[in-house]
C-alpha cells in the first residue's frame, strides 16, 4: 500500500532577480512500512523534500498524498527527526521525549509510561533527568529519535541525523536503526549523503538528481540485517549508487 | 568569588576609615560632610523608630507592583513585535522612542493624571522599565533556532502553546537580562518619582532629609538604596540568570 506519494512536486527559492529551482517535478512513491533512503548531492532539495512533506514548507507546485490524502499542514503523523536534533535546552531529556505528548494533552502517568519506554529503547533511561548540554552529539540524536518515536508516528522523516557523529557512534546507531525499524514497522524516509549509511540502512535507495532535483533511480537492497557498514557484500550496491550519484555530483548546479 | 571576599571586605574598611579620616580634619563643616558615624547613627535611627523599614517596604512594594506590569507589559509587547511584522514596523519603532524618555519624564503627566498617588509613582515605573524588557523580549524571540519553531509545531504546537512551551523558554535567556535592565530602570523610576511626588517611600525620606537640611541622612537613604539594589539584583536576578545558565549549558 503507499504510504505517501510526491506528485510534481516544485519547490523554489529566493526571488526575483535570483532564483532557485530547488525541487523540478519530483515524483515518487513510498509503501507503507518501507525504509527508503534519499542520496544526492548535498544541497540538493532532499531537506527541502522531507520539510515539506512534514508540512513545515509549502511547495509551490505539486502535492504530497499521505495515505491518498493531501498533506496541508503538520501533522503528528510525519515527525521530522532534525539534523542536528533541535532538542530544546530549557527541558531535560524526560520533558524533550514527552513533548508533543504533553502538547497533545496526554496525562502525565501515560506520558512517562510512553517516555519510559522509548528512554529504555535508545539507553537513555539514566540520562533521564539530564539537560541536553550533558550529553554527547551521539546521545542527542538518541534523544531526538526517542522524542520522535514517543509521538508513534507512522512516517519517520529523518534529515541526516547521523551527519555530525563520529564514526563509531553511527556505527552503534545504524544497527539500532535498524532494529527500531523492525520493532516498529514504521515507514522511514532517510535522507543521507553518505552512500554506505544509505545502503545499511535502506531497503529502498533512492538516487535524487541534482538542482532542480528530481528522482533519478530507484535501487533495491535486498540482503539480509541487521547490516554492518563493513559488510563487504554491500559494496556492489555502494558501486551501483556511486556510479549512477557521480555525474550528479560533478555537475554544476544550474540557476535561472 | 570567594577568593576576593577578603580583599573587599578590606576595601570597604579602608574606604570607611578614610571618609572617617577626612570627616574629622574638618575641611568641611560636618553639616555639609558628615562621618560615617554620623550616618551610622542616622540610619539606627531610623531603624528604631521604623521609619526607614516602612520607607523601604512603601518603595518595594511600589517597585513590586511596577516591575511586574513592566514584564508582563513588555513580554507580550516584544513577542508580538517579534512575531508579527506588522506591529514591529508600527508599535515597535515607537517602543523605540518611547524607550528614549526617561522614566522621570514621565512624571508630570502621571502626576496630571493620577494625581499624587501611589498609581502615579507604579504608572512611571511600569513605563520606565516596560521597554526595556520589551526590547530584550523582541531580540530573543528574533534570535531563536528556528528549528526549535519547527520542530514544535511537527509535534503539533501552536498559538498560545507555541508561546508558553517554545518562545517564552526559548527566548528566556534574553528575556532575564531585560528583566535586569527592567529592573534598574524601575528602581530608578520609583525613587525618582517618589522625590517628585514626595508621597512616602525611599525617595520620599530623601527628600525630607533635604528639606532638614540632614545630609546626613540623604547619605544614610542613599546608602540604604544602593544596599537593596545589591540585594535584589545579586539575590533576585543573579540566582534566575545562573539557573537559566546552567540549564542551557553556558556556564
Amino acid at each position: 500500500m503507499t504510504k505517501l506519494e510526491a506528485k510534481n512536486i516544485v519547490k523554489n527559492f529566493g526571488h526575483n532577480d535570483y532564483k532557485l529551482k530547488a525541487l523540478d517535478n519530483l515524483n515518487l512513491k513510498i509503501e507503507d512500512g518501507d525504509f527508503v533512503c534519499l542520496v544526492g548531492p548535498s544541497g540538493c532539495g532532499k531537506s527541502t523534500f522531507l520539510r515539506i512533506v512534514a508540512g513545515l514548507d509549502t511547495p509551490d507546485g505539486g502535492e504530497i498524498l499521505f495515505d491518498g490524502k493531501p498533506v496541508t499542514s503538520t501533522g503528528p503523523e510525519r515527525i521530522l527527526v532534525f539534523q542536528e536534533g533541535a532538542l530544546f535546552p530549557w527541558l531535560k531529556v524526560r520533558d524533550n521525549v514527552e513533548f508533543g505528548l504533553k502538547i497533545a494533552g496526554i496525562p502525565k502517568d501515560e506520558r512517562e509510561q510512553i517516555s519510559n519506554r522509548y528512554l529504555e529503547m535508545m539507553q537513555l533511561t539514566k540520562f533521564a533527568n539530564s539537560y541536553t548540554f550533558q550529553l554527547s552529539t551521539g546521545m542527542k540524536q538518541r534523544v531526538a529519535i526517542a522524542r520522535a518515536l514517543a509521538m508513534d508516528p507512522d512516517v519517520l522523516l529523518m534529515d541526516e541525523p547521523f551527519a555530525s557523529l563520529d564514526a563509531q557512534t553511527r556505527d552503534l546507531l545504524l544497527v539500532e536503526m535498524q532494529l527500531i525499524w523492525e520493532k516498529t514497522k514504521k515507514t522511514i524516509v532517510f535522507v543521507t549523503h553518505n552512500v554506505a549509511e544509505a545502503v545499511v540502512l535502506g531497503n529502498k535507495v533512492i538516487v535524487m538528481k541534482h538542482r532542480p532535483t528530481s528522482v533519478k533511480k530507484e535501487i533495491s537492497i535486498d540482503y539480509k540485517r541487521p547490516r554492518l557498514a563493513e559488510d563487504e557484500n554491500l559494496l556492489k550496491f555502494q558501486k551501483e549508487i556511486i556510479s549512477e550519484l557521480r555525474p550528479e555530483v560533478t555537475e554544476k548546479p544550474s540557476s535561472e | 568569588m570567594a577568593k576576593y571576599l577578603g580583599k573587599k571586605i578590606a576595601f570597604y574598611v579602608i574606604l570607611i576609615a578614610v571618609w572617617q579620616v577626612v570627616a574629622m580634619a574638618n575641611i568641611w563643616p560636618n553639616t555639609i560632610f558628615p562621618s560615617p558615624s554620623e550616618v551610622a547613627e542616622d540610619l539606627a535611627y531610623g531603624v528604631a523608630d521604623g521609619s526607614l523599614f516602612y520607607g523601604i517596604a512603601t518603595s518595594m512594594w511600589r517597585l513590586i507592583v511596577g516591575l511586574s506590569i513592566a514584564i508582563a507589559g513588555g513580554v507580550v509587547l516584544g513577542i508580538f513585535m517579534a512575531r508579527v511584522e506588522i506591529v514591529n514596523q508600527t508599535i515597535g519603532s515607537l517602543v523605540l522612542g518611547l524607550q528614549s524618555i526617561p522614566s522621570i519624564a514621565w512624571v508630570p503627566l502621571a502626576i496630571l493624571w493620577f494625581g499624587l498617588t501611589d498609581s502615579g509613582i507604579i504608572f512611571v515605573t511600569a513605563i520606565g522599565a516596560m521597554f526595556a524588557v520589551t526590547i530584550n523580549t523582541y531580540t530573543g524571540v528574533k534570535n531563536i533556532d528556528p528549528n526549535y519553531i519547527a520542530a514544535a509545531r511537527n509535534m503539533g504546537a501552536k498559538g498560545s502553546q507555541l508561546v508558553t512551551n517554545v518562545l517564552i523558554p526559548a527566548a528566556f535567556p534574553y528575556m532575564i537580562s531585560g528583566f535586569k535592565q527592567g529592573w534598574a530602570f524601575a528602581w530608578r523610576g520609583v525613587i525618582g518619582a517618589e522625590l517628585l511626588f514626595s508621597f512616602l517611600g525611599l525617595g520620599f525620606l530623601l527628600n525630607v532629609g533635604r528639606q532638614l537640611n540632614d545630609v546626613s541622612q540623604v547619605i544614610a537613604i542613599m546608602i540604604v538604596i544602593m544596599g537593596m539594589g545589591i540585594l535584589i539584583d545579586g539575590f533576585v536576578f543573579k540566582r534566575i540568570e545562573n539557573k537559566v545558565m546552567y540549564r542551557w549549558g553556558l556556564r
